[in-house]
Order: C-alpha cells, then structure tokens, then sequence
C-alpha cells in the first residue's frame, strides 16, 4: 500500500512537473493549518497582495487542508510554494525534493520554535508518569511539535506506546484547537508549537494562569517557506530577494505586522537536522513515512 | 438709505436662508431616506452574497465527503465572503434590532468558521468527520434561515423609508417654489421702493447743481430726509451757501483788490509826496471804511505826522511827536504785523492825538524800506464795527506800495537834481567850447581890429594935416567907416561868445555859414588856404544859430588846423530827401582810422596840445539836439569831410 502510495506521489509529481515547468497564470503558495484556517487566510491576504505587486504575477494562498494530506494537495494542486511546518518541511524535502527558501523570525527574534507539552492546572499532572490513562490530543502525526516531541519524549524515557500509555486521543488538526481542547476539558495533556500558545496567551493572559506547560522542545526551525524543486531559479531567487528586503520596505512593514513576523531571513536544509533526530528517537522513517485512520 | 438697502436685503436673505434651510432640511431628509434605501438595497446585495455564499459552502459540505480538494479553496473562499458580507452588514446598520440580529449572524458566521476550520483540518476518525460536518452544516442552515428573517425585515424597512423619501422630496418642492414666489414678489417691491426714495432726491440735486451752475449760488433744495441722501442734500444745501458766502467775499475781495489796485497804480506815477500823502489818506480810508487816515514819517529820530491827511487837520497833529524807540517797542513785539487796536485805545503811541480827534479803534500799519520801518500808516474809527484782520491785509499792501512811491519820489527829486546840475555842467562845456573858439579867433580879431584901427589912426595923422574942412570930412569918413567896422567885428565877437538859452528860430542856413564864414575869412589872408563856397541860398531851418555857427566855426577851425598854411576848403549845402546835408570838406592830414571812431568823445584830441577834446563832442550833442547827426569821412593826408545833417524843418528840439 506504502509502495502503491509513493509510487502515485512521484508520478503525479513528475506529471506536475511537466505541466508545471514555469509559473503559470498564478502563483500558488500552500499554508499549513496552524490555527483557524479563516483566519490564518486573512493573515495572509495582505502578504499575497504584496507578493502579487512586487513579483509581477497573481499570488494566491491556499489551504493544505489536514496534515495526512498535505504532501497530496502539495502535488495535486500544483503548488509552487507552500509555508511548512517543522516536521511537514522534512518531510516535503524528503518526499518532494522542495527547496527551503526563506524561514520567518518572530516578532521576539526568534528563527525557530519549540514544542509545548502542556495539561491543565486543574488536572494535577506533573511529569509524563502523570499522563498515563489520561486524555491527549495532538495536532496531528506529522507536526514536530504537535506530535513528534512528545512521541519522541516518551520513547525516551520508555513509557510504552500511544495507544496503550493514553486513555483516548485526539488529532486537532491545528495547534490552537489543541490548546482549546485542553483547556475546554476534552483532553487533559495536550502537545503544540509554543509560538501559537504564545500568542495565544499574549492575547488572553488568562490562557497562561489555566495551563501548566510541562516540558519544552529544543529549539526546532519555524514555519519555513520551501519551493517545488522544478521552480525556475530566476522566479525562486527574485522570490528570495523580495521576501529578505520586505521588512526595508516601509508597505511590506506593514504586511509583516499583519502577519506578526519581523522579518525573513534565508534557510537551509541542515537546521531541519535536530527534526530529523526527533523523528529518529520517534522511530519514525522519513523516507517511507504515511499514515491514515 | 444704507439701512433701508441692509434691512430690505436682510429681509430677502432672511427668506432666501429660510427657503433654502427648509429646502435642505427636507433634502437632508430625503437624502438621507434615500440613502437608508440604497443602504437596504446594498444590504439585500450583500445579504444575497451572504446567502449564496453559505449555500454554496453548504452544498459542498452536503455533496463531498471528508476528503478535500480543489473544492477547499471553493469553500474557503465563499466562507471568508461570508465573513465579509456579514461584518459589512454589521457596519452600515444602527437600528438596534437589526443590529443584533447582524451580530448574532455575524456571531453564527464565527461559529460556522470555527466548524469548519475544525472539520477541514480534523484529522479523526470518520464518524467524528460526520460528526463535526453535521454540526458545520447545521450552523450553516441556521446561518442561511437568519439571513432570510433579515430579508424580511429589510423590505418592510426598504418600503418605508421610500415612501417617506417621496414624501420629503414633494414637501422640497413645495417649499423651494413659495420661497421662489414670494422672494420674487418681494423683490420687485423693494426694488421699486428702493427706486423711488433714490431717485427723488437725486433729481433734486441734479436740479440744484443746474441752478447753482447757472449762477444762482445760495440755491438750497427743499428735500428733507433722515437718511443719507438727506445727509447729502443737508451737504449740498450747506455748501451752497457757503459757496454763496465765498463768492460774496470774493467779490468783497476783487473790489477791496480793484481799489487798492487802482489806488497804487496811481503811486507810482506821483513824484509829488504830498500827493502821495494825499492819495494814501484817502485811499485807505476809503478801503477800509475808516474816518480817519493820516502818514506818520520818520524824521531823525521821531515819526511826525504829515499832511494832506484825512479826518485829522495839520493844527490837531501840530507838535505830535513819535519817538522811534517807543514805535520799535511795538513794532518789535507784534512781530512785525500790524497793531491792531479795538477798544482800548489808551495803550496807543499816539493816545494823546487819539484824545483829541476822538479815536474808537485804531489800526498802525509799518511803512518798511528795506529792514528799516520809515512810516506809519494811522487808519482810525472804522465807520461799520471794529477793524478786522481782514482790513490789516489791503492796507499792509498799501503801505508797501506806499514805501516804494515815496522812494520813488526821492529818487524822482534826485533825478531831477541831478539833471539840472547835468544841463548846467553841459551848458558850461558849451561856453567852454565857445570860449575856445574864440580864442582860436582872438589874433585873427586882433588883426581885424588892427587893420580899422590903422586906418583910423592913418586917417586922424591925415587929418591933422588937412587945411580944407572938405579934406578933414573926408578923413573923417574914412575914420568912421573903419571904427563902424571895427564896431562890427566886436559885435559879433561879443555876440557868439554871450551865454544863451537855446532859442530855436527859423532861420537862413546860409546866413549862418557866411557870418561863421566872415569869422574865418581873415585866417587866409596870412597863408594860402582857399575857401570855396556852394551854399544854396534859401536853405531855411529851425535851430538856434548862435549854436549852429558855433558848430561850424568848430568845424571850420578843425579843417584849418588840418590844413595848415595851404589848401581848400570847400563848403557846400544841399537839400537830399528833406534833410539839409552841409559838407564842410579839408583838404587837410586827415585823420586816422585808429582815430577816426574816438573824434565825438570828449576830450579826445589829435592837437596834441593844442586843442581841449571838447569842441567836437559838443558839436556832436548841440546837432543832435537839433535832431540831427554829423558824419564823418576821411582818408589820411587826403582830407576830411564833415557832413551835417540837418532836418529841414526842425519843430521839437530835444531837451539838452
């Protein structure tokens, strides 16, 4: 079935490829759902604008929809770029061979982010001993911090596996769900990005008196944006240039504050190694990763 | 009238700002109705967007399953419109019922996004799927059912606000055409009041400008009004008669002017001070319309009162003495301007005359020559009233033409002095020159004389030895034939040298030239010199002949005295054009060039000295007093000749 599956995902991206040599009518960039799809659209659609005006060509965000998923709509949809997650951006270099091109810093500085284990105050839990039989939700399986970190901590210090250490678990699909699904009692432990949670809680304070963040990530590479591998250098490095100069730009200043990012700075595929570790300790093969329900 | 204009334009503006405020008011309304129905209508828009929006998203909630594709960006999309259309709903509205039901849709919007986010990015089981797509589809349903309850609402609203609309816009009509008609109506009345209170009294001024350019000045016109144009005509009135007034005193003016021009006229031509005395006593009494009028002149160190003098005889101003301090003490302080003085006549330098002729008042006028005050003109007892500043200007102008006739006057008398003494010097020069003649003649007399008066002596020797009464007769008339001779020759010797008035007579050129002729004759006896004579005989002139033979026996001894021992002299008269050329030519040395322009000037002589430089210069002026010239040629060791010309009848001689 895996075979089946990778076999389909490299024709349809080599069907892609053909057909998607040079930019077409527009340019299509995928988000990864973080937070409220709608909302993280609206984020966006001051910078699709300014990408539109300074790169020449309609740019258009779209929606990567559910993580299972987002290396399928990546290639059936013909992106040209999408803005992926730590553990998403791995993967997509593996499976697609995509090209990072630029990572955003936060508006703190930072470049990278980290993943939050976290329960409720009310729930008692202290360590991960105190998870067990309890009720987790994840974002999803193909987050870093969403799921990874906490896969990853937990073969670490040998508590068993998921289905047998948790009572029941959920996959959110965003990072703010799965804060909202603690904090609304329908899960006690909860795993997400800490740059969602922080913002989160810098908007409601109340947020950070509710939650107990239990143990915290090494510092992992944020959002980054990453090119298919077929897209013209030209059209990539003109891409690259105008997002390092946007926060020189006193119009794309403003786009940057919408979106709550300082600026962009230039990113590599040898900061995405402390994920590949994570997914090792996971046990997880990059190569032939998949899943389903 | 500028209020009137204000308050009839106060009234128009007033009703023009009512119209147009209730115009307003009402367009205000309409507008604002109009806008509330074009709000509901956007609203419907937008709320259709909302509709289609939802329904779209639902019908792919319905018809996909759990997978999504390419329909994500469809959903998206139309929930993000969703979104929109609904929070803009949100921001046009304010009635509070559709207010909330806005929120509570934009509420159900949120839900319905949150739902769907929740149910696109869910990665669950499939029964959760379901779970959460039903939940999406029904805030979806309910999302859709609001907005139609809404549409309801909007049409009731979208009815009401029309007609109200149509409403406001008749009610702007009816408003806009009253404030049209009564404005108008309100206009003409106001303009044909406006008209008429103008009009009139410019009428009037425009008749009374006529009038008074017609020569009728004081002309007032009778309008009377408080506003401006009464203002104007109260003016015009005011100006005329003040234009009168001045009219009137310049009259008064010109006249006093005429007078005092007539009056100085006269000074100028008076060399006689009484007369000038005379005049300005009078005349100024009679320019001012005072009773008395008098010239006190400074002698030495006192001003005394002269006469001929007006209202004040020469017995009253006997004695009255002004000392020249005591007037430089009231010349001084008043500035030099006339003294002026109505009432209080006892602080007057002449207090003791003004006592006794009675003065009233009293004006002192300064008679100034040069920086020196010379006189006082005394004007006393205005006949109408007290003396005015206006009386001090013509008589101040009098005593300057006062000043300049009685300088006149001196200067005539010195004239005339110096004239006579001139006339006697030149009488003097004449007889000089008379006597000088006769000196020149004196041994040609005593030869004369010598000759008779050997015979005489011849004759007595004789007679003393006749025997016959016979013989000694005879001798006896020879004797007194010569001594008569003799007797002559004296005669007209003491007759040319006598000193006389010029006595023009009509006489006989001729007879003049042979007398001065027969003076001469006896020179030639002793040189060579030959006289030759073409005189025409009845030359007839007017002149006095004791100076005519004196200018030719001038000119007879110049020509001997040129000639020397020989040569001719030729005398002729001829009568050219009316006048009598008499040519008295030499033969002689000549005279000059050099000198030739200087003979006439006196005591300009060639004689070295032998001659006095008289006896031409005063040929020259005794001829031009005949109103005649003498000319004169002359060529050196050639001759000379002089001519005199002579008008044939002379009748006014020049004075001398």
């Amino acid at each position: 079935m895996k075979k089946l599956l990778t076999l389909l995902l490299a024709l349809s991206m080599l069907l892609a490829g053909s057909t998607r040599a040079l930019a077409e009518e527009e340019f299509l960039i995928g988000l990864i759902p973080e937070e409220n799809i709608f909302k993280q659209m609206k984020k966006h659609k001051p910078f699709a604008d300014y990408m539109t005006k300074q790169l020449g060509m309609p740019v258009r965000f779209t929606i990567l929809s559910r993580y299972p998923h987002i290396i399928t709509r990546f290639v059936e949809r013909g992106m040209d770029a999408a803005i992926f997650g730590t553990f998403t951006a791995v993967l997509a270099q593996e499976s697609l061979g995509v090209k990072p091109l630029t990572r955003s810093v936060s508006l703190d500085g930072s470049t990278t982010t980290n993943g939050y284990v976290f329960t409720r105050k009310d729930t008692g839990i202290k360590d991960i001993n105190g998870m067990r039989g309890k009720k987790v939700a994840f974002v999803d399986q193909v987050t870093a911090t969403g799921y990874l970190y906490l896969i990853s901590l937990m073969n670490e210090r040998g508590v068993g596996n998921v289905d047998d250490f948790f009572k029941e678990r959920y996959y959110t699909g965003s990072h703010d769900s799965t804060i909202y699904t603690v904090l609304s009692g329908k899960a006690d432990v909860g795993v997400a990005k800490s740059r969602i949670m922080d913002e989160l809680s810098r908007k409601d304070p109340l947020l950070s008196e509710e939650l107990d963040i239990l143990y915290k990530s090494d510092n992992l590479p944020d959002n980054t944006l990453c090119v298919r591998k077929d897209l013209p250098e030209e059209l990539a490095e003109r891409l690259k240039r105008i997002l390092l100069n946007m926060h020189k730009d006193p119009e794309g200043q403003k786009v940057l504050e919408v979106m709550e990012v300082k600026q962009f700075v230039i990113a590599g595929t040898s900061e995405f190694e402390p994920v590949r570790s994570m997914a090792r300790k996971a046990g997880i093969n990059l190569k032939d990763f998949n899943y389903d329900y | 009238m500028r209020n009137k204009i204000i308050f009839s334009l106060l009234i128009l503006f007033i009703l023009f700002l009512a119209g147009s405020g209730l115009t307003m008011l009402y367009l205000y309304n309409t507008t604002s109705n109009l806008q509330s129905v074009i709000d509901l209508h956007r609203v419907e828009i937008i709320r259709q967007d909302l509709v289609i929006s939802a329904q779209t998203v639902q019908s792919h909630l319905y018809s996909f399953g759990t997978a999504f594709g390419k329909e994500l960006d469809v959903i998206v999309e139309n929930v993000i419109d969703l979104d929109n259309s609904a929070r803009r709903c949100l921001q046009c509205h304010h009635n509070e019922e559709i207010t909330q039901r806005l929120e509570e849709v934009v509420s159900l919007v949120e839900q319905y996004q949150d739902a769907l986010s929740y149910l696109i990015t869910t990665s669950a089981n499939k029964e959760r799927i379901e779970r959460l797509r039903m939940v999406a589809i029904g805030i979806g349903t309910t999302v859709l059912s609001k907005a139609q309850e809404m549409a309801i609402i909007a049409g009731q609203k979208l009815n009401e606000k029309t007609y109200m609309s149509l409403q406001e816009i008749n009610n702007s009509r009816v408003i806009l055409l009253i404030t049209l008609v009564l404005s108008f109506f309100i206009a003409i009345a106001i303009a044909v009041t406006m008209t008429r209170q103008i009009t009139e009294p410019i009428y009037e001024l425009v008749d009374a400008t006529r009038r008074i350019q017609g020569g009728d000045l004081g002309y007032t016109t009778h309008y009377r009004g408080k506003d401006e144009f009464g203002e104007l005509i109260d003016s015009f009135n005011e100006m005329s008669l003040s234009l009168d007034e001045s009219n009137r005193k310049i009259m008064r003016n010109l006249n006093s002017l005429s007078n005092l021009y007539s009056m100085t006229l006269g000074f100028h031509s008076l060399t006689d001070v009484s007369e000038i005395y005379r005049e300005l006593s009078y005349g100024a009494a009679d320019l001012v319309g005072a009773e008395q009028c008098g010239l006190l002149l400074l002698d030495g160190d006192h001003f005394v009162h002269v006469h001929p003098a007006v209202g004040v005889d020469r017995f009253t101003t006997e004695g009255l003495v002004i000392p020249k301090n005591k007037v430089l003490d009231m010349y001084v302080p008043q500035n030099r301007r006339a003294l002026v003085i109505n009432g209080n006549i006892s602080s007057s330098p002449t207090a003791e005359l003004d006592r006794k002729v009675n003065t009233r008042n009293l004006i002192f006028v300064w008679v100034r020559q040069k920086a020196d005050i010379v006189g006082i003109i005394r004007v006393a007892n205005k006949k109408s009233g007290e003396f005015t500043p206006e009386d001090v200007h013509p008589l101040a102008i009098l005593a300057n033409n006062v000043s300049v006739a009685l300088e006149n006057a001196k200067l005539y008398d010195d004239l005339r002095r110096q004239m006579q003494q001139l006339k006697d010097a030149q009488e003097q020069l004449i007889q000089a020159a008379k006597l000088v003649a006769i000196g020149e003649l004196a041994s040609n007399v005593a030869h004369e004389l010598n000759n008779p008066l050997t015979s005489v002596l011849g004759y007595a020797e004789l007679m003393k030895e006749e025997k016959d009464i016979e013989g000694m007769l005879g001798d006896l008339d020879v004797i007194e034939k010569e001594c008569l001779r003799a007797k002559d020759i004296i005669r007209q010797l003491l007759e040319f040298s006598r000193k006389r008035e010029l006595k023009i007579v009509n006489t006989s050129l001729a007879d003049i030239l042979r007398e001065s002729i027969d003076l001469i004759r006896i020179q030639t006896r002793n040189n060579r010199i030959k006289i030759e004579e073409d005189i025409e005989p009845s030359t007839s002139i007017m002149a006095d002949p004791n100076q005519l033979k004196q200018v030719f026996l001038n000119l007879f001894n110049n020509a001997f005295h040129a000639m020397g021992d020989s040569g001719t002299l030729s005398i002729s008269v001829r009568t050219i054009d009316g006048s009598v050329h008499t040519k008295i030519a030499d033969t002689g040395k000549g005279i000059s060039e050099e000198h030739l322009p200087r003979i006439f000037e006196p005591f300009f002589s060639t004689k070295q000295d032998k001659g006095t430089g008289i006896g031409l210069s005063v040929s020259y002026k005794i001829i031009q007093s005949h109103n005649g010239r003498i000319e004169v040629e002359s060529k050196e060791n050639v001759g000379t000749t002089f001519t005199v010309i002579l008008p044939s009848n002379v009748t006014e001689p020049m004075p001398s």
